[in-house]
């Protein structure tokens, strides 16, 4: 019966068989890998104080919000959150500001020293965190800017330029040249080469940098530590005191859901305006 | 071009030193507090009107003295819980400013040598401290085997020890090294200790098998540095953990063996009887978990507060460290968080370990073994 079904549609099938597979398999991955994880943190948060989630029970017999009032009423949860999403807009605008003449120099440039650049730009998130906070603080406390919210923006800013220099210098490394020539040909002035070609064509990188800066921001824990504290608070000083030295799982995961949840709202948003229209109609694709 | 270039960077250098030598500030009161009076003390750190202190357990517990401190003194108390090592790394980046940003904070064991190597503490406050001679005596002299000579102040007591599930472990518990390794052997991967460099617990249990295979804590009393020859035999306790790796669990840090005992994995393990009490009553781990000090015993101690030496409100700091060790305070601790006191006077009941299991409980040998016996185990142990 299989050789009288043509060659072509048998082949579809298997392509299709295939892609469900592979479809399938990604699906599994991602509910072992992330959702597994986030369900064991929801669980855990649920715990009550005077129920341990022990073995041999598989869940947790009796809920409750002891770890939720626990962590409300004894941390500045609320005052730190206000501050995580307060550094981090600023750090990811100020990133994007300093690290544009890099990475339109990296990306379309040839130099001598290219590749030893690129490596040098990545040094802030090559050392360890703590070197760098210690060695910073020193910087900081002379100009004075220690136990600063303009001190903080910077130091946020210093570990979210890697990622943003490195994403968008490959953005404007796939912009075609012929393009850039047609403008200049037609008489286009370098503000509307940057505002009608690059900027639009770097768009998806510059999307993609904006949300490692933004999550590196969010996620920054020794550079606040040393220069923030005891003056600012953010999210991860509060949740690695309890990951840390004293580990209480059932806090550590209200602090957890607390600062991923708007994270996954904000990348789902950021989601809906990515799009590769610019670069995709430059290259014929569209 | 070049020469542009090599000027900005000799520039940037010589900013980068002359930043490097740190800014002024007001360094603080004047009064010596060696000879001041404790009313004089209390009325300067109400000049002060605040303290920074550093912690990274007890939320709950500090939060609460804090606002009981600014009810009794006006004076307010901003508590800072951070991590043991985040908290002694701030300390040492801040240590050459005149003034750094905490006046006072939690020396742990793990962190103690450090911070008393590189002078943070301003002290002896022994002498300064009311009622200090009713805090745990030894600590105040030696916190895991380094000498603190007065500068920190006991605050609490712990006691490593072995945690079991009586459900799955039962009578008689193994005593002796002997008795211990016969248990192991028959109940593989059951047992677990934490990496030495990453926990007390599995500091306390390397100690503990030194003492038993290499010849006793004796001989190590009083020195200052390694003597080789006395060192010369330990191979025979890294043999022993060689020869029992299957059969033991290492963990890596304190708290994952008790996640592990939380889990069932582990049926009897080397853990803190704070840790285990606090993890119990935050419902992380079973309320049927005992513990007990084997007849060979288990090193303990507790951890101390101390005034840094460059902080700018040093009364405030050592009024807050009275306030900590007070009575009132130190029985509050015990009630929310059911954490040994520091202090002698008072009589306490369900606790973890009680004073006649304490009757085992051993000193650690000096600062310089301990140090020593990390490094060798992660050589001759971990890296084989």
């Amino acid at each position: 019966m299989e050789a009288l079904v043509p060659l072509h549609v048998r082949q579809a099938r298997r392509r299709k068989g295939f892609i469900l597979l592979a479809t399938g398999f990604f699906i599994l991955v991602q509910i072992v890998w992330i959702g597994l994880p986030i369900l064991m943190a929801v669980l855990w948060s649920f715990v009550s104080a005077k129920h341990s989630w022990s073995y041999p029970d598989l869940f947790p017999k009796v809920l409750g919000l002891d770890p939720w009032r626990y962590v409300f009423k004894y941390t500045n949860i609320k005052r730190a959150l206000v501050t995580s999403y307060s550094i981090a807009p600023f750090a990811v605008a100020l990133s994007f500001l300093l690290s544009l003449p890099t990475s339109y120099v990296l990306g379309r440039k040839n130099f001598p020293g290219k590749k030893f650049f690129n490596i040098v730009v990545l040094l802030p998130i090559i050392m360890p965190g703590m070197v760098v906070a210690l060695s910073l603080s020193r910087v900081f406390q002379a100009v004075r800017l220690s136990q600063t919210f303009v001190g903080l923006v910077v130091a946020h800013t210093l570990m979210g330029l890697p990622y943003m220099i490195r994403v968008l210098s490959t953005s404007f490394q796939t912009i075609p040249q012929d393009v850039i020539d047609a403008a200049e040909n037609l008489g286009a002035s370098t503000f509307v080469k940057i505002r009608d070609i690059y900027l639009p064509m770097v768009l998806p990188g510059l999307l993609a940098g904006m949300i490692f800066a933004f999550t590196t921001s969010i996620e920054e824990f020794n550079l606040t530590f040393v220069i923030g504290t005891p003056t600012f608070e953010t999210i991860p000083t509060i949740l690695y005191s309890f990951m840390g030295y004293n580990f209480i799982r059932t806090n550590a995961s209200v602090v957890a859901l607390v600062m991923m949840v708007p994270n996954i709202v904000l990348l789902f948003l950021v989601e809906r305006f990515l799009k590769a229209d610019y670069l995709s109609a430059s290259l014929g694709k569209m | 071009m070049r020469r542009a270039v090599l000027i900005v960077l000799v520039c940037l250098t010589a900013a980068g030193l002359a930043f490097g030598t740190g800014q002024k500030g007001d360094t603080g009161s004047t009064l010596d507090f060696q000879k001041a009076k404790w009313d004089q003390i209390v009325a300067q750190a109400k000049k002060e009107g605040q303290v920074v202190f550093y912690a990274w357990y007890f939320a709950d517990f500090f939060t609460e003295a804090a606002a009981a401190f600014e009810q009794k003194y006006g004076i307010k108390a901003t508590v800072v819980m951070g991590d043991n090592n985040a908290n002694t790394n701030k300390a040492v980046a801040e240590k050459d400013l005149p003034v750094g940003t905490i006046d006072c904070m939690i020396m742990g064991g793990q962190n103690v040598k450090t911070g008393m190597d590189l002078g943070l503490f301003y002290g002896p406050i022994k002498g300064i401290i009311p009622d200090a001679d009713k805090l745990a005596p030894s600590l105040w002299v030696v916190q895991e085997g380094v000498q603190v000579k007065g500068y920190l102040a006991p605050f609490h007591r712990n006691q490593t020890g072995l945690v079991y599930d009586p459900d799955r472990v039962k009578e008689p518990l193994p005593q002796t090294f002997a008795e211990l390794t016969a248990w192991i052997e028959a109940h593989p991967k059951e047992f677990g200790f934490c990496d030495p460099s990453k926990g007390g617990s599995g500091q306390s249990f390397v100690h503990t098998v030194i003492k038993e295979l290499c010849g006793g804590l004796d001989k190590y009393s009083g020195d200052t540095e390694v003597v080789q020859s006395k060192v010369a035999n330990w191979n025979l306790a890294w043999e022993w953990v060689q020869k029992h790796k299957d059969q033991l669990t290492i963990t890596a840090s304190n708290n994952d063996t008790y996640g592990r005992v939380n889990g069932g994995e582990l049926t009897l393990a080397v853990a803190w009887d704070d840790g285990i009490k606090d993890l119990i009553n935050k419902g992380n781990m079973f309320p049927r978990a005992k513990m007990y000090i084997p007849k060979m015993g288990f090193a303990g101690g507790g951890d101390t507060m101390g005034v840094l030496k460059n902080s700018s409100r040093k009364a405030a700091a050592l009024l807050w460290i009275a306030h900590i060790t007070s009575k009132e305070m130190q029985e509050r601790k015990f009630t929310m968080v059911n954490a040994y006191p520091a202090r002698t006077d008072i009589t306490i009941p369900n606790v973890m370990l009680t004073e006649k299991d304490r009757a085992n409980a051993i000193a650690w040998f000096p600062a310089p073994y301990k140090a020593f016996m990390i490094a060798e185990f992660t050589k001759n142990v971990l890296m084989k």
